[in-house]
């Protein structure tokens, strides 16, 4: 059985409710009940404030709400300030942060990497501020979440995966064990074992999402046991670089960095905010901001980036067909599914949802290490 | 022809440390501010940024009460060693232990509301003392460099509170990040976000000072610290004493990791300690050995901490805000140093 526990009674409802427009925006999107619009503001008096958990220079995660914010000052060339602060530590500093942002008279606080409860502290206290959390899991009338339907893509690249590998042994260097990386190793393996049912997923966490020497000393112990294409979820390529100076494959996230290990790269889930921070911003300025869910689809705002030049041609072909196979409406999520202890976990022919995959907690048969 | 030479006093006028300690931080805001209109900032505009976004509005000073809790309590633990002679580089750990032992009790025991938080308090500080036990008694029967065994223990509770908060104690599903579900019992906020720890750490700092200063025990402790060989002719226990105060001082750091999870974090995670155990140590040499100093010492810190989150909204990296923390701090122990000096004129 899928887990539920994890779904408020109103998202439940909600899910239920919006299955049938999810088509049509960005992947699902759906509205607080009964919240009410903020009120309009001038642009030339709005403040916007972003808080990254790494530095923009990452190349990676926050280089990538970078370009959003960017996009947001082209965008609104007019307004009156906008503010951003980067390392914004897991801690009552993230508190702290967003505390400043609301003094110095934000209107629209954007918090790139879900810091959950320091946050919604801030946001309890600022009834008149608009929050959106990045991969947040709670929705107040002050505060909505956005995130990627990753797990479409990073299935794309296990089937790549499946047919690249040799011995058959994935690694993974992992952040923390949360949702993210249960879905994202989940689906990698899901996908390589498509094409070799043998396939299984090492996965060692580091506690970071910002830390390019544990991430590089995880890669190596991975190689060291006999893994041969390293995937992960880290802000910056130090493990493309080990997988370089090694000679196996390497998949990554964020943006396309395969000047790191050109080799190696195999390819990388891409992902883009622009649009949607231009759009918020829009909606917040013009006074119809309310608080929303939005989880993007495949092929609006993450996707697979274009194969690395050692990859096969027909290699490439088959993950695309399968790529090509989502987009069409199939999901490759459907029981039966047996957790890492053999225990059937969702029954044969049933399908999980978006929000099932979205907060997904257990590991697949054949993922370690979680 | 008269001669100027520097003479070195035991210990420094009130006035001269306190004109040091002026003239040292005028010193780095300066080199600060050249620095900054080099780049392009304007540094009189972000000074008033920084006065006015934390003294001038209650946001600003409810942020400051609150961070202030935590550096009272590791910055009293580190001076209470510091009066018997032993250097408590471990409040580090000791803050996280004790912060894994409140939440093992806000967690799991049977005990609610009031109760829960008294439970989670005594399990806090014990857990602080538990942590420094093996460093005291080495220290004490072995003479053991406490600098190293204090040190060391930090890793291990950092990694121990990791380990819990992602793995066995990790609430499943639905949390942004590694950490214990939410523990129920809160302490109380008095003023926007400030809890009843503040009052408490004060209250523990003027505590410390009045033992200290008017209690035999505290005459003994401070005897044994300025001179052992005299406390042993005297015939104190100074190593009785030393294990005692070397335990209250861990005791005192687990506090402030117990006031830390039940005051504002409310969930046991990797980080939660914000460096407050090391940065005790620059309060506790700030604070020159006085209990009451550290609540000084501790909102200075907590003040330039907080400038600098409201430099990094101002579009200053967070590596800049580091140096010219590190410089105020850098020129304060220096300027304290040199208030020991005073120039005598040799008449030959």
């Amino acid at each position: 059985m899928i887990d539920l526990r994890s779904l408020s009674r109103r998202g439940f409802l909600n899910m239920a409710a919006a299955g049938s427009a999810s088509l049509a925006l960005p992947g699902l999107v759906r509205s607080a009940s009964a919240a009410t619009a903020l009120p309009a503001v001038n642009e030339k008096d709005a403040v916007i404030g972003f808080g990254h958990v790494g530095p923009v220079t990452d190349e990676g995660w926050t280089w990538s709400h970078h370009q959003g914010v960017l996009a947001v000052k082209e965008k609104f060339p007019n307004l009156k300030k906008v503010l951003e602060v980067e390392n914004v530590p897991y801690s009552a500093d993230a508190t702290r942060t967003y505390r400043q942002f609301v003094s110095e008279g934000a209107n629209m606080i954007f918090d790139t990497s879900s810091t959950g409860d320091f946050l919604h502290e801030v946001v309890r206290r600022a009834k008149d501020t608009a929050f959106m959390e990045c991969n947040g899991h709670v929705l107040m009338d002050n505060l909505g979440w956005y995130y990627l339907a990753h797990w479409y893509p990073t299935y794309v690249l296990g089937v790549a995966a499946g047919h690249l590998s040799k011995s058959g042994k994935l690694g993974y260097v992992a952040s923390f064990p949360v949702a993210s990386v249960y879905t994202s190793t989940n689906a990698f393996l899901m996908g390589a074992r498509t094409v070799n049912p043998s396939a299984t997923c090492q996965t060692i966490t580091i506690n970071s999402w910002f830390d390019p020497q544990a991430a590089a000393q995880a890669g190596t112990a991975l190689i060291d046991n006999g893994c041969d294409f390293l995937f992960g979820i880290m802000d910056e390529a130090a493990y493309l670089q080990v997988a370089e100076k090694r000679g196996v494959w390497a998949a990554m996230w964020n943006t396309d960095i395969r000047r790191y290990g050109p080799s190696s790269y195999v390819s990388s889930i891409i992902i883009d905010f622009k649009d949607y921070y231009v759009e918020q911003v829009r909606k917040r300025l013009a006074g119809e901001w309310t608080p929303t869910e939005s989880l993007f689809a495949m092929g609006a705002g993450v996707d697979r980036d274009a194969w690395g030049e050692k990859v096969p041609a027909d290699v490439g072909k088959a993950a695309d067909a399968v790529r090509t196979k989502i987009l069409g409406g199939w999901s490759p999520f459907v029981g039966e599914l047996k957790d890492s202890k053999g225990a059937v976990r969702l029954a044969k022919g049933q399908k999980m949802s978006e929000m099932d995959l979205y907060n997904w907690d257990w590991s697949v048969e054949g993922v370690t290490g979680l | 022809m008269a001669d100027f030479r520097l003479q070195r006093l035991p210990s420094a006028t009130p006035a001269a440390a306190l004109g040091a300690r002026i003239l040292a931080i005028a010193l780095a805001l300066i080199i600060a501010g050249v620095i900054l209109a080099f780049v392009g900032k304007n540094p009189l505009a972000l000074g008033l940024q920084v006065v006015t976004s934390s003294l001038g509005s209650s946001f600003g000073l409810e942020d400051l009460g609150l961070l202030v809790i935590p550096l009272i309590l590791t910055g009293l633990s580190v001076t209470v060693a510091q009066q018997i002679g032993a250097w408590n580089i471990g409040a580090e750990g000791q803050f996280y232990a004790g912060a894994f032992a409140a939440s093992a009790v806000g967690l799991f025991a049977p005990l609610s509301g009031g109760w829960s938080l008294v439970g989670m308090g005594v399990a806090g500080a014990f857990g602080g003392l538990v942590w420094i036990l093996i460093p005291a008694l080495a220290r004490a029967y072995a003479n053991v460099n406490e600098l190293i065994t204090t040190l060391l223990l930090n890793f291990v509770a950092i990694l121990l509170v990791y380990y819990v908060s992602t793995d066995a104690w990790r609430e499943r599903g639905g949390v942004a990040n590694s950490a214990t579900p939410r523990i129920k019992a809160e302490i109380p906020e008095f003023w926007g976000l400030v809890h009843w720890g503040l009052p408490i750490a004060v209250l523990l700092a003027l505590a410390m000072a009045g033992l200290l200063a008017f209690t035999r025990w505290g005459y003994e402790v401070r005897l044994i610290g300025s001179n052992p060989a005299a406390g042993k002719y005297l015939g104190i226990a100074a190593r009785r004493h030393l294990i005692t105060v070397m335990l209250l001082s861990g005791a005192i750091a687990g506090l402030a990791g117990m006031l830390e999870i039940a005051g504002s974090v409310h969930r046991l995670q990797g980080g939660i300690s914000n460096n407050y155990g090391y940065l005790g140590i620059m309060v506790a040499v700030l604070a020159r050995g006085s209990s009451i100093g550290v609540i000084f010492a501790a909102a200075l810190m907590a003040f330039i901490l907080n400038s600098g989150i409201i430099l990094q909204t101002q579009g200053l990296t967070t590596s800049t805000v580091l140096a010219i923390t590190g410089l105020i701090l850098f020129l304060t122990a220096i300027g304290d140093e040199l208030s020991h000096y005073r120039v005598v004129r040799d008449k030959s």
